[in-house]
């Protein structure tokens, strides 16, 4: 490597002042931003009462549970938790389904290569936004009091909160889509109809197909967390056998959900690319 | 007989195109010229309605093109097929899908969206497809070719649209020599075997003169010229892309001669 020559130091100084003498207010920036960082994670420390006695002290409970684990045993209620889990598993994937299927024609309505007008858009938006702020728990807890505990009342709850999470996604999608393919159909003679089967959709289908199949596999696990609020499947087990100190079985079950996610994961990543690979889509 | 009068077209107060007007009668190869910038695919954009006049008409056998709307302007997209400098193929779809594209104005829509193509269609294109040797391919994603590939699709779904004018924008602008020709050919082709009228927009004056029949130039979105490409000659030429050292350099895009732009660059290079 051969050694550059000098840069001419003082040369470089006047002509590009605002490198060299930044003002003060710019060159305390970073560092004031780093403190203000610092400060706002002390308090938070500080305001939730963290206390690593308390912690400490509680750790030795925490390999008592473990211990008791140990070996995992689902006693003789094996076929109970594998309808469990195929509940979970469906509730994952009917709501995350019907979410999809609702929020592909509305997403339309929220683009604004579709709809140019932000009168239009813009409340489709905000409800979109409005139902995502509301988290699928919460959704479930509504539904249980609607529908009655079980597992409609989870596939609903993943249904109406993922369906304004996919309306955004869906939009950004198709609003990220290249405009010139639209416009080939259009040049041709083609109705909006066929813009957006033709030019759009072609587009969009693998991303939204690999974010839908995203939501199913993360969706397991939420279905899981609500079945312990009520709303059916293996978390209504999970959450019972925890309130009985059952850990044997509670290690089983949570091995079942490990399981079960892993395979979907497995699963839905295959799948991801068998949709966005090379062939000709429909 | 395809009529362009007073044909404008505004973005904000700047106007792309400024009051051209002319005529080409049936059969035609036109060449429209002009540096970037002087509107040359706006008024193609025009003619096929993907751009809105602000003003001017433009009548095709007496036909208003501009007062069309919903089935009927439709159909005239149809028959003013466009080809355009990328290509604008729906990229994820085969090739043979794309070039039913061009006869989506003709197949009843609930036959197109479910792509139950009838066999007269497919026959058609791929029909299309083989006078540019592309038939092999009609199964492979558009986005898997080539451009010079990728536009004969392009012009196969022009010519199934069975036009009376195709557009064509900068068709060759992103291929390279060998393919500008095949590009090119293929228009001419079209052009004497159908008698269908082409309007092309070319940058290279070379390929102007060799393909078409008449040329019309544009600069800062007027007519400025409009003959044989005999009639072209060198100053004429100069005149028409000179003006694009001035919009470079930032000044009025008046005739101001050669000489003062060139101490432009030099003070713009030493700055
Ligand atoms: N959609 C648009 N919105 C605003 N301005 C536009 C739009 N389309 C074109 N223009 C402007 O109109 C003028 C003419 O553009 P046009 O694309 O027709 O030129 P061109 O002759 O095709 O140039 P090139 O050779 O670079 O393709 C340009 O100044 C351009 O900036
Ligand atoms: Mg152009």
């Amino acid at each position: 490597m051969t050694e550059s020559p000098k840069p001419d130091f003082e040369g470089l100084r006047a002509r590009h002042p605002e490198v060299f003498d930044r003002p003060l207010s710019a060159r305390l920036a970073t560092p004031t931003m780093m403190i203000a960082a610092f400060s706002v994670f002390v308090f938070g420390l500080i305001d939730l009462e963290f206390s690593p006695s308390r912690f400490f002290s509680g750790l030795h409970q925490l390999g008592w549970i473990a211990l008791m684990m140990i070996p995992p045993d689902p006693g003789s209620s094996l076929p109970v938790y594998l309808v469990a889990l195929g509940e979970t598993l469906s509730i994952a994937l009917l709501g995350t389904t019907l979410a999809a299927v609702f929020a592909l024609p509305v997403s339309l309505l929220a683009a604004r290569n579709i709809v140019p007008s932000s009168i239009f858009r813009f409340p489709v938006r905000r409800f979109l936004d409005s139902i995502r702020g509301v988290d699928t728990l919460i959704w479930a807890l509504v539904w249980i009091n609607v529908v009655g505990l079980g597992p409609f009342a989870g596939v609903l709850a993943i249904a109406v909160a993922d369906f304004g999470a996919f309306g955004k996604l869906f939009s950004e999608a198709i609003e990220a889509a290249d405009r010139k393919q639209v416009e080939g159909i259009r040049a041709s003679g083609g109705n909006a109809l066929h813009e957006i089967r033709f030019g759009l959709m072609p587009q969009v289908l693998p991303v939204i197909a690999g974010q839908v199949l995203y939501f199913i596999e993360s969706n397991t696990r939420s279905a899981t967390i609500i079945g312990i609020v009520g709303a059916g499947g293996i978390g209504l087990q999970l959450a019972e056998q925890i309130r009985v100190l059952e850990w044997q079985k509670v290690s089983f079950l949570i091995l079942m959900i490990l399981v079960a996610v892993a395979a979907i994961d497995w699963i839905s990543s295959k799948l991801r690319f068998a949709i966005i690979g090379r062939r000709a889509v429909v | 007989m395809l009529v362009v009068e007073g044909l404008t077209c505004r973005f904000g107060t700047k106007a792309a195109v400024d009051d051209a007007s002319f005529s080409i009668s049936p059969g035609g190869f036109v060449g429209v010229i002009g540096r970037s910038g002087a509107g040359k695919s706006t008024l193609l954009r025009m003619i096929n309605r993907l751009a809105e006049p602000s003003e001017g008409r433009i009548l095709f056998d007496g036909l208003d093109v501009t007062a069309l709307r919903g089935k009927q302007l439709r159909q005239w997209r149809a028959r003013s097929a466009m080809i355009f400098q990328q290509f604008n193929l729906v990229g994820r779809l085969d090739v043979l899908t794309n070039v039913l594209m061009g006869r989506l104005a003709e197949i009843p829509s609930w036959r197109s969206l479910t792509q139950l193509w009838p066999d007269e269609e497919k026959a058609l294109a791929m029909s299309a497809l083989e006078q540019f040797d592309m038939a092999s391919l009609a199964a492979q994603r558009a986005d898997q070719l080539s451009g010079g590939q990728q536009q004969r699709v392009a012009i196969a779904r022009a010519l199934v649209q069975e036009p009376d004018i195709i557009l064509a924008d900068e068709p060759i602008a992103s291929l390279d020599p060998r393919n500008t020709r095949i590009v090119m050919d293929a228009l001419l082709r079209i052009n004497k075997h159908f008698g269908i009228t082409v309007i092309c927009n070319l940058h290279s004056l070379d390929l102007a003169r060799t393909y078409c029949d008449r040329l019309i130039g544009m600069a800062s979105g007027r007519v400025v010229f409009d003959g044989a490409p005999a009639m072209l000659t060198d100053h004429i030429a100069r005149e028409l892309y000179d003006l694009e050292a001035n919009e470079v350099m930032g000044t009025a895009p008046t005739h101001a001669s050669a000489d003062s732009t060139i101490p432009a660059f030099g003070t713009a290079a030493a700055a």
